[in-house]
């Protein structure tokens, strides 16, 4: 299942059991601009792929009443599979990184056309450390799960930005050695010349 | 006109008998009640940096200007009164309660015995560091040296704030209450120049920048300029 949909789908209903338009509405308070639903209508054909592939079931008895509103939970298939994709996104944020860096390096050719963008990057990802607020929060307060979420999603933004701000400044001083020792290499050459 | 202002500041530094460039054509503005924080690593001029926003060191060349006062000139009427250098070491006072640090401070610039007591306990209170002023200097952890460290300058009332490293040595929650402490002095007006040795010192900064083989590189002034505008960035010599 290749969905980040389903997936986070499934994430809310293993938080807490519950049913499609709930769902459909937590999903949108819980990732906000992150990751979207399409339509309501989205969160009941994910809730159908969840539920064929055994990853959640129909809480008994909440199929009732005029309106039936179908609870869903987790089934242990589903809680093991869910762990198994949150792990799997370590290797896929790298690969997405990998693709970042293959395409930088196609410009070492000019290594000053590089390094530009490393300095714009550098930049960019210092604009995100200021944009990072310090997240606050007594976890015995009764949203407690909410300021330790906050806390947790604001220390590795802050982890994640200060390690791109390190290797760009380590990029930088590569790639100004390379111009430094082409310029040093064209000069050596034109040398005879002068 | 910013509070505080370099221009293409350049200074150097003697290495083992030859000079390296610490700060290569540096610019820097600070407004009232922002936040600067700077990242390098050791000996990247750092503190040097600090030292020349102060007063306390003469650029080898450029200008650094205090609300429009050169601080070359203006410098011994400026430090200890509109800029407040945070010294985290206490050696001289180590056995002396925290409180009397203060109180010194105010003493020394012409403060009245009893003007000096509430001022040096409002401006502990005002840091979270009411129960720190009855201590032993000695006794105080690191997040503490550093509410005292800060409430020592504060009780000066400076306009700008000078800090070197707040975080470094503390504990991670506590890392995140001065953090805090210094985005809030910030948000009451005060200017805010740090230095810290570790990223995630840079959160909640109104600029960050990176300091390095002489260079000063920053994050756009939070909603005031494009990115593309930065005037921190070196000019065309890089």
């Amino acid at each position: 299942m290749q969905s980040s949909v389903n997936w986070a789908l499934l994430g809310l209903i293993i938080e807490r059991p519950s049913y499609a338009y709930a769902l459909a509405q937590r999903f949108e308070r819980t990732y906000g601009d992150a990751l979207s639903l399409s339509s309501v209508s989205h969160a009941y054909a994910a809730l159908g792929t969840l539920k064929d592939r055994g990853l959640i079931e129909e809480l008994p008895g909440t199929r009732t009443g005029r309106q039936p509103k179908p609870h869903y939970r987790a089934t242990a298939r589903g809680l093991e599979d869910y762990h198994a994709w949150l792990i799997g996104q370590v290797a896929e944020e790298r690969k997405r990184q990998k693709v970042f860096l293959l395409q930088l390096t196609a410009l070492t050719r000019d290594p000053e056309q590089a390094m530009k963008i490393v300095e714009d990057y550098e930049q960019a990802c210092l604009g995100e450390t200021c944009t990072t607020l310090i997240a606050t929060g007594d976890e015995d307060a009764p949203d407690g799960a909410l300021a330790l979420q906050a806390r947790l999603i604001a220390e590795e933004k802050r982890l994640a930005v200060g390690a791109k701000i390190a290797w760009a400044r380590y990029a930088r001083s590569e790639l100004k050695a390379l111009a430094n020792g082409r310029a040093g290499g064209l000069a050596g050459e034109r040398a005879p010349n002068q | 006109m910013s509070l505080l202002e370099l221009r293409h500041v350049c200074k150097r530094r003697s290495c083992g008998g030859r000079k390296v460039v610490v700060l290569d054509d540096a610019t820097l503005r600070i407004d009232a009640g922002e936040l600067v924080a700077v990242w390098g690593l050791r000996g990247s001029g750092r503190t040097t940096l600090l030292r020349l926003a102060a007063g306390i060191d003469a650029p080898d060349s450029g200008t650094v200007l205090f609300a429009g006062r050169d601080l070359l000139k203006h410098g011994e009427e400026i430090l200890g009164r509109e800029i407040g250098y945070c010294q985290k070491s206490f050696r001289a006072g180590a056995g002396r309660a925290a409180i009397d640090e203060v109180i010194v401070g105010l003493l020394v610039k012409g403060a009245a015995p009893a003007e000096a007591r509430a001022r040096a306990r409002e401006a502990l209170e005002r840091v979270g560091g009411e129960r720190v002023g009855a201590r032993r200097i000695s006794e105080l952890d690191s997040g503490e040296r550093v509410r005292l460290a800060i409430a020592h300058a504060l009780s000066l009332q400076p306009r700008l704030l000078v800090i070197d490293e707040p975080v470094a040595g503390v504990d991670l929650r506590e890392r995140d209450e001065v953090l805090l402490l210094l985005r809030s002095l910030a948000d009451e007006g005060v200017a805010i120049l740090m230095t810290v040795g570790d990223l995630t010192g840079l959160s909640g900064a109104d600029q960050s920048l990176t300091i390095g083989d002489g260079e000063l590189c920053g994050s756009p002034r939070r909603g005031l300029e494009p990115v593309a505008d930065l005037s921190l960035r070196r000019q065309a010599s890089v």
